[in-house]
């Protein structure tokens, strides 16, 4: 199984201990990732997608371009170049007007968008091609802990797009999860937006506020999820926001990869956990 | 009596998800699951759509447009039953704000990184050596040549 890693900006220079924890399960899980050069920023599908449409998706286009070239359909393990790259795919596939205009362009760079690739989030990878009961197999020490899901929105929605899994009662990191051993915990804003993408700080304060707060209320020991944007929004944000408020929430914030890892054997300084900001400790205390 | 701002609706039409307003009937199926508009009343995506049909340039556009509380979590694309996918048309909408310069400096700083870098979050010695400590390789070099002959 082959596949060519899109990592994106926020994993590779902000969250490495992310595509650490990627690509060490699945070198565990048999997995083939390999690494092709050139590709850029994915572009960013809120503030670079809100400038302008047209460059943002001529940008994607010569990304997907190189994983054709290649042969290769393109993972992502961001939730932000997934909604990029698959929308821009989705479009071009579909609109040929569209397609003509992009490659017009493309053209200056001697490059040609074909649309002969498919773009998939890595956890569809997991499920539809390892499948539940292969990632199963790689887990050596199951961790019996609590988790609460935070599924983020771009993995989801929009879903004729994403065709990921029903956007308002998924499963897919349900399954995840529990095969590496956790219990899921079901909490009131399991589908709540990050709110990342809003201009004005309160909004996405009171949001983050209230997805940490459901949380911590559910005795979930740890949020799980698959998007760096959000987990910069709830592990870096939940120090300012205990600051602001001066409220003690302590939800250790963990993505799927390094919890899988740590299922797999990996310690938690192979998985990166010691660079988070909301620490992990307590957490890792009841499975040492 | 508000008369509808047509020059500003065909302007809409021609960028890329812009067009679908025309469909918007106004059933509000957008409006109860939306996140931004349970947190901030002065938020409405079908208020935003009404203003789209109306062309009502200085509100959608201007310097304090409500559309950038938009959280871009696309549960009014799953909503609406007419495939006006209203935050494509708020997306459209920020772009003609772009155009005219009333956008947030957040979108330009963005833009900028990607233009010097090639990513929107810009590589450091710390970000390095956390790289070569987890064990992953030297991050790649983007093609700034090439994404500046696109971004001309």
């Amino acid at each position: 199984m082959k596949y060519a890693p899109f990592f994106g900006c926020m994993i590779s220079v902000k969250y490495p201990q992310m595509e650490a924890s990627v690509r060490k399960t699945m070198a565990n899980l048999g997995v083939e990732l390999v690494d092709l050069e050139g590709f850029s920023c994915c572009p960013d599908p809120i503030y670079f997608k809100a400038a302008d449409k047209l460059t943002w998706m001529t940008l994607a286009a010569r990304n997907i371009c190189i994983a054709e070239e290649a042969g290769l359909d393109l993972v992502t393990m961001c939730s932000g170049c997934t909604a990029t790259l698959s929308e821009a795919n989705f479009h071009l596939k579909h609109d040929p007007e569209l397609k003509e205009k992009v490659n017009q362009r493309l053209k200056k760079i001697g490059k040609e968008y074909k649309g002969n690739v498919s773009v998939r989030h890595i956890v569809t990878v997991l499920r539809d091609d390892l499948g539940i009961e292969k990632v199963k197999s790689s887990v050596k020490k199951p961790l019996n802990l609590k988790v609460a899901i935070h599924y983020g929105c771009h993995l989801l929605k929009p879903s004729e797009i994403m065709r990921v899994d029903d956007p308002d009662h998924p499963t897919i990191l349900e399954r995840l999860f529990e095969v590496a051993g956790a219990e899921t915990i079901k909490h009131e804003k399991q589908v709540l937006c990050c709110g990342k993408a809003c201009t004005h700080e309160e909004i996405p304060e009171k949001m983050t506020y209230d997805v940490l707060s459901s949380i911590k209320k559910s005795g979930a020991d740890f949020m799980g999820l698959i998007c760096p944007t959000c987990f910069d929004e709830f592990d870096l944000g939940q120090i300012n926001l205990s600051r602001k408020f001066s409220v003690d929430l302590k939800v250790p914030i963990i993505y799927y990869f390094q919890f899988l890892g740590l299922s797999q054997g990996l310690s938690p300084e192979d998985v990166g956990l010691h660079l988070h900001k909301t620490k992990a400790d307590e957490m890792l205390k009841k499975i040492s | 009596m508000k008369l509808v701002n047509f020059k500003f609706r065909h302007k809409l039409n021609t960028i890329i998800g812009g067009e679908a307003h025309n469909f918007c009937y106004q059933c509000g199926a957008c409006v109860g699951d939306c996140p931004a508009a349970l947190y901030s009343p002065a938020f409405n995506p079908r208020n935003i759509l009404l203003e789209a049909l109306l062309g009502d340039e200085e509100s959608l556009v201007g310097p304090d447009s409500v559309i950038w509380d938009c959280t871009n979590c696309n549960t009014c694309y799953e909503r609406c039953p007419q495939a006006v996918r209203p935050v494509e048309v708020i997306i459209a909408l920020k772009n003609i704000s772009f155009e005219k310069g009333t956008n947030p400096p957040g979108v330009k700083s963005i833009l900028d990184s990607v233009k010097e870098s090639g990513r929107t979050v810009k590589t450091s010695s710390l970000s390095d050596r956390r790289r070569k400590e987890l064990g992953l390789k030297e991050i790649s070099i983007v093609p700034l040549e090439e994404l500046k002959k696109l971004l001309e």
